[in-house]
């Protein structure tokens, strides 16, 4: 175990970054009241135990969430670092297993059944890559400008990155690709690589949007699940039907149109709905009616119940805080005392940043419906520890900026 | 910034990683503000129209009374047994999973453990995944079976409780389910009180169902006068309703179909209110608030006098107890109809649910019987006979004298009887050959006499005559215009009737070749007996409103409306009077069944001949008044295919007089109607 630092410099400075800590807290809160508004009802009118609500596990999380950080704090973010590999290959060895037997949900294998809890690996493995990458870079600019080091860093990404898509989770698997680019940035890697990696990347989409959007069956090389092409279809408002279609085909298009929207639409009305005031905490009819998705109400899109109960201003202080956290972060990176926790502080922002836009962008219709967690709000204690031991990750290199 | 600044002046890389955070964050905004701020009254909007429904709820409708205030018509209340589906929902889902396990072990599939690990890691092997085992479409099945397994179940319990067989179908079912989710769906409509009894005395509480208290026309009296006030019929569609605007739903609402129930239809109907219910994701009610209240009907007070009306009713069943026929009593006073009845009625309730084809074929649709026919306004009749009182009153304007005799000559055929020879024309008579003078003339109805006078008369001063009582012309009275009918009486200057030949005037001048509606023929007789006045016919005294605690003024129709006078000398009236008074006093007159002790009735008979293609019927009539010395009451009485005059409607009239004769003498005693 590490000292912890004498802040001799300044007596009063205990450490700890205020600011950003008084957010989370701040949005802790907000994720307890509206997870239970959105499923309170439902569960007092079941006669649920209270243990047994989700708000209530969500707070349970909150407080292993909290101490884990704590847990975090005591060793420094430069020891932790050298178990970076371990963890990263751990990672994909859970990725493997789940491939092989994990939970089947809605579709998707994302699960791993550990009896009582269930535990999703690919959350673990954003962070295990973090790490990894972030320790990987963190070597002198010099050898940063080697093409091999930058496919190496590369294939760090694509391996976690291939295994989630498998799931398939393309929201997850999405994650890796702007925390990889946004570390490589940061650490110094020749922007002509990034520059290429991007246009490639973006290149790539376009055909696989081509592919997935406009190829007629037979030559759709992209095999990706069926609902997952659908979400695509809505996101770009392509007519289900294809060219040539009979009237009763278009009609069963149509239809199948409409289901797929739904939860688009629904949110968006939500959010429409709430205003600039909002309903009032525990008034919003739209998930209380069944017209958000139940099982995504107080997860995916609980963004959608904060915004129509809270409205505008809701939506805003959301927002607001979120602001806090992410540039609390950029704050902490460009004062940790190395590469190494400027690289970590980085990722971390770059992980919580693509989380909070997808999420939310995806309930305005920015963005494609992903099943991407919208980090401490959502329910869901994987995901509110993984985002909390992100945050540990931060206050760690903060609290340990001043030991050169 | 003040984050950004306290950045290395070196850190272009973070500076760039805050921008582009910062943009993203201003991006969202942004997008917050277009959907929350500038688009929120369309979300706003299209979340409204997704999770309310309004339902139009229609109002108590208003009673009809009698012009002492007595029921005619109300609403009483009636018990119905309604399905809540919503509360059932939970059950739909269970049952729905049963029978797709059902199906999946019958195709033996899914019905196993989940399976193992090793036939997972084998499952990966194979290319192609299991085959979904149950389509879109058996789904679809699988959920309204279920739903109709829950229900029926339901309906059942109750069945066997009630002990009486309860009749679901499956598609019964689908279509409330796919129509009007959001409403409950009414099992039983008419529960008896025993059966409300054997639900609720068992301490009967079963989910999803309840009983429901409803108001339902109620007809006290069965179907006393149910041509003038008419019945009701379902009214599915509001094309008549100009600001019945956007309803998802519709409570059951009636419509008046005919008489005052439809005359008086939107009075009585009140104004419908709404309410607005909160519907989930999948249709079903979960809250419903109250929009606008219904206002109810008001209270038709209508001028029948609820025990005349009882008594004209049964006299006029003493004829066979299968007539055709009608009587209407008129106020001559006023011109305000007393009773009115036609034969044969109907039970306006049978209305109410809809009456099957069955009865519609046996019993409304049938040739000459035609129930739904109101006699009193809608039948056209020859007046026969009781015609010769428009001839008399034009014979003595010309100048008649009562003394002269007539001779009539005997009918050649039968010498017992007179008969009236227009050229080679022979006009036959029921009054015995001899000398007439105008009474004996009068109460013998001697056709002869009558001919003579109409032929001297001429067919413009008869049907001038004939035009001041108005026939020919609706009597205006407060139905509507297509319950009634003008009669059929030339128009002045008909330039085909002016040249009738002389056979047809003299057939005029004793009441054939023409019809008029014994309404028309009320009017008539009031005009005589009050001394030359034409009231338009009242029905409805006042409109009143429904709230009891409610001081509006009543919405009244004035008393005796005048429509014209006669403009003949009061001698000539009461002339015509006396002789009426004679044809029932005089033992030689035609109406002496209508004489009633202590009462002086007046009144004048006739026997309408019609003659078609094949077939010959009669029309009868006795046309009355009284008492002699202070006119009061008209009574028409007609009855088809009867007798004569005399022998069928007479004895009805008598009965009416005698009923007003007792009420007059202890008006404080309570009559007892429908024994």
């Amino acid at each position: 175990v590490t000292p912890l630092p004498s802040s001799t410099l300044n007596p009063r400075d205990t450490g700890i970054e205020w600011p950003l800590w008084t957010a989370v807290l701040g949005l802790m809160i907000l994720g307890a009241a509206f997870i239970f508004s959105a499923t309170g009802t439902q569960e007092l009118a079941r006669n649920t135990h209270w243990l047994n609500f989700t708000a209530t596990r969500q707070v349970f999380a909150y407080i292993l969430g909290a101490g884990v950080v704590a847990a975090i704090a005591l060793v420094d973010y430069g020891r932790l670092a050298r178990w970076s590999l371990v963890a990263y290959w751990l990672s994909i060895l859970l990725l493997v297993a789940v491939y092989a037997f994990g939970a089947s949900r809605h579709g998707a294998r994302r699960w791993l059944d550990l009896g009582p809890i269930q535990f999703q690996p690919s959350e673990f493995a954003k962070l295990a890559f973090l790490f990894a990458l972030a320790n990987f870079l963190s070597r002198p600019a010099g050898e940063l400008q080697s093409r091999a080091l930058f496919v190496k860093a590369l294939a760090m990404a694509a391996l976690p990155f291939v295994l989630i898509l498998k799931q398939p989770d393309l929201g997850s698997a999405l994650v890796f690709l702007p925390m990889a680019l946004a570390m490589m940035l940061v650490a110094g890697v020749p922007r002509r690589f990034l520059v290429r990696l991007l246009g490639g990347v973006g290149f790539v989409v376009v055909l696989i949007l081509v592919d997935v959007l406009f190829a007629p069956p037979g030559w759709r090389f992209i095999k990706l699940e069926e609902y997952q092409r659908r979400r695509l279809l809505v996101y770009f408002n392509v007519d289900f039907a294809p060219r040539g279609a009979s009237p009763e085909e278009r009609q069963r298009a149509r239809l199948l149109q409409r289901d797929t929207s739904l939860n688009v639409e629904q949110a968006l009305i939500s959010v429409g709905s709430g205003g600039i005031a909002g309903k009032g905490w525990r008034q919003g009819t739209q998930h209380r009616l069944g017209y958000l998705p139940r099982l995504g109400a107080h997860n995916d899109f609980i963004f959608s119940v904060i915004a129509e109960e809270k409205g505008f201003l809701g939506s805003l202080t959301v927002l607001g805080l979120y602001g806090v956290v992410l540039f609390s972060g950029i704050k902490i990176a460009g004062q940790a005392r190395d590469r190494l926790g400027r690289l970590l502080a980085v990722g971390v922002v770059t992980l919580l940043f693509t989380h909070v836009f997808v999420n939310i962008g995806m309930n305005i219709r920015l963005m494609p419906v992903t099943g991407i967690p919208l980090p401490l709000l959502s329910a869901g204690g994987t995901s509110v520890l993984c985002s909390l031991v992100a945050l540990g990750i931060l206050q760690n290199v903060h609290l340990y900026r001043r030991r050169y | 910034m003040l984050i950004l600044d306290q950045l290395n002046k070196g850190e272009r890389a973070l500076r760039l990683l805050a921008w582009m955070v910062a943009g993203c964050l201003l991006v969202l905004l942004a997008g917050l503000a277009r959907v929350q701020v500038l688009a929120r009254h369309r979300f706003e909007l299209s979340q409204q129209t997704q999770s309310y429904r309004t339902v139009r709820v229609p109002a108590l409708r208003g009673k009809i009374l009698d012009r002492d205030g007595r029921v005619l018509v109300e609403n009483a209340p009636r018990y119905r047994l309604d399905v809540f589906l919503e509360d059932l929902s939970r059950d739909f889902t269970k049952e729905y999973n049963r029978l797709r396990r059902e199906l999946l072990t019958a195709r033996g599939a899914g019905a196993g453990p989940e399976p193992g690990l090793f036939q997972r890691l084998a499952s990966k092997f194979r290319r192609k995944k299991a085959p979904t085992l149950i389509s879109p479409q058996e789904t679809e099945m699988l959920w309204r079976q279920a739903r109709y397994q829950v229900v029926s179940n339901v309906v059942a319990q109750v069945a066997t409780r009630v002990g009486m067989p309860l009749t679901l179908t499956e598609a019964d079912l689908h279509r409330h389910w796919s129509r009007s989710r959001a409403l409950p769906l009414s099992v039983l409509r008419r529960l008896t009180p025993q059966q409300v009894a054997l639900l609720t005395e068992q301490s009967w509480a079963m989910r999803g169902v309840s009983l429901e208290l409803q108001p339902a026309r109620s007809y006290p009296h069965g179907s006393l006068g149910v041509h003038m006030l008419g019945y009701l019929t379902r009214a599915d569609d509001f094309e008549d309703d100009e600001d019945e605007g956007a309803f998802d739903y519709r409570l059951r609402d009636y419509r008046g179909a005919s008489g005052i129930e439809a005359a008086f239809d939107s009075a009585l109907r009140g104004v419908a209110g709404a309410k607005s219910l909160l519907v989930n994701s999948a249709g079903y009610r979960v809250g419903e608030t109250p929009v606008t209240d219904p206002q109810a009907g008001q209270n038709v007070v209508t001028t029948l006098d609820l025990p005349l009306q009882s008594i004209a009713e049964k006299a006029l069943s003493t004829v066979n107890g299968d007539e055709r026929g009608a009587v209407v009593v008129m106020d001559v006073r006023n011109g305000d109809v007393l009773a009115a009845a036609s034969a044969p009625a109907f039970d306006p309730a049978e209305w109410i649910d809809g009456i099957t084809r069955e009865r519609w074929t046996n019993y409304y649709d049938v040739p000459k019987r035609t129930p739904l026919l109101n006699r009193v306004t809608q039948g056209r009749y020859a007046p026969g006979s009781t015609f010769k009182i428009v001839t008399a009153l034009g014979a003595l304007e010309r100048g008649l004298d009562p003394d002269a005799t007539y001779r009539v000559e005997p009918n050649p055929a039968n010498p017992v009887k007179g008969a009236y020879f227009l050229g080679r024309q022979k006009i036959g008579d029921t009054a015995p050959p001899g000398d007439y003078d105008f009474r004996r003339a009068f109460i013998r109805s001697s056709n002869s006499y009558f001919i003579d006078q109409g032929l001297k008369m001429g067919f413009d001063r008869l049907l001038e005559t004939a035009h001041r009582f108005h026939f020919g012309e609706r009597t205006q009275i407060q139905l509507r215009p297509k319950e009634e009918t003008t009669g059929d009486m030339p128009e002045p200057g008909d330039a085909k009737a002016e040249r009738w030949p002389l056979g047809k005037l003299a057939n005029f001048s004793i009441g054939q070749e023409v019809t008029v509606t014994p309404l028309q023929m009320a009017v008539m007789i009031s005009a005589v007996a009050n001394g030359g006045t034409v009231f338009y016919p009242r029905l409805v005294d006042r409109l009143e409103t429904g709230d009891p605690l409610s001081d509006a003024a009543p919405d009244r129709v004035r008393p005796g409306q005048i429509r014209s006078r006669l403009d003949t000398r009061a001698e000539h009236l009461a002339l015509l009077r006396a002789v009426m008074r004679d044809d029932v006093l005089d033992d030689e007159g035609t109406g002496k069944a209508a004489r009633v002790k202590d009462f002086q009735v007046c009144g004048k008979t006739g026997t309408a001949e019609i003659k078609g293609n094949g077939f010959k019927d009669k029309v009868t009539w006795f046309a009355s008044f009284g008492p002699y010395e202070s006119p009061r009451y008209a009574i028409i009485v007609m009855v088809e295919s009867g007798g004569s005059g005399g022998g069928t409607c007479a004895p009805v009239a008598r009965q009416i007089y005698e009923f007003i004769r007792d009420r007059a003498a202890s008006p404080g005693r309570a009559v007892a109607i429908n024994p």
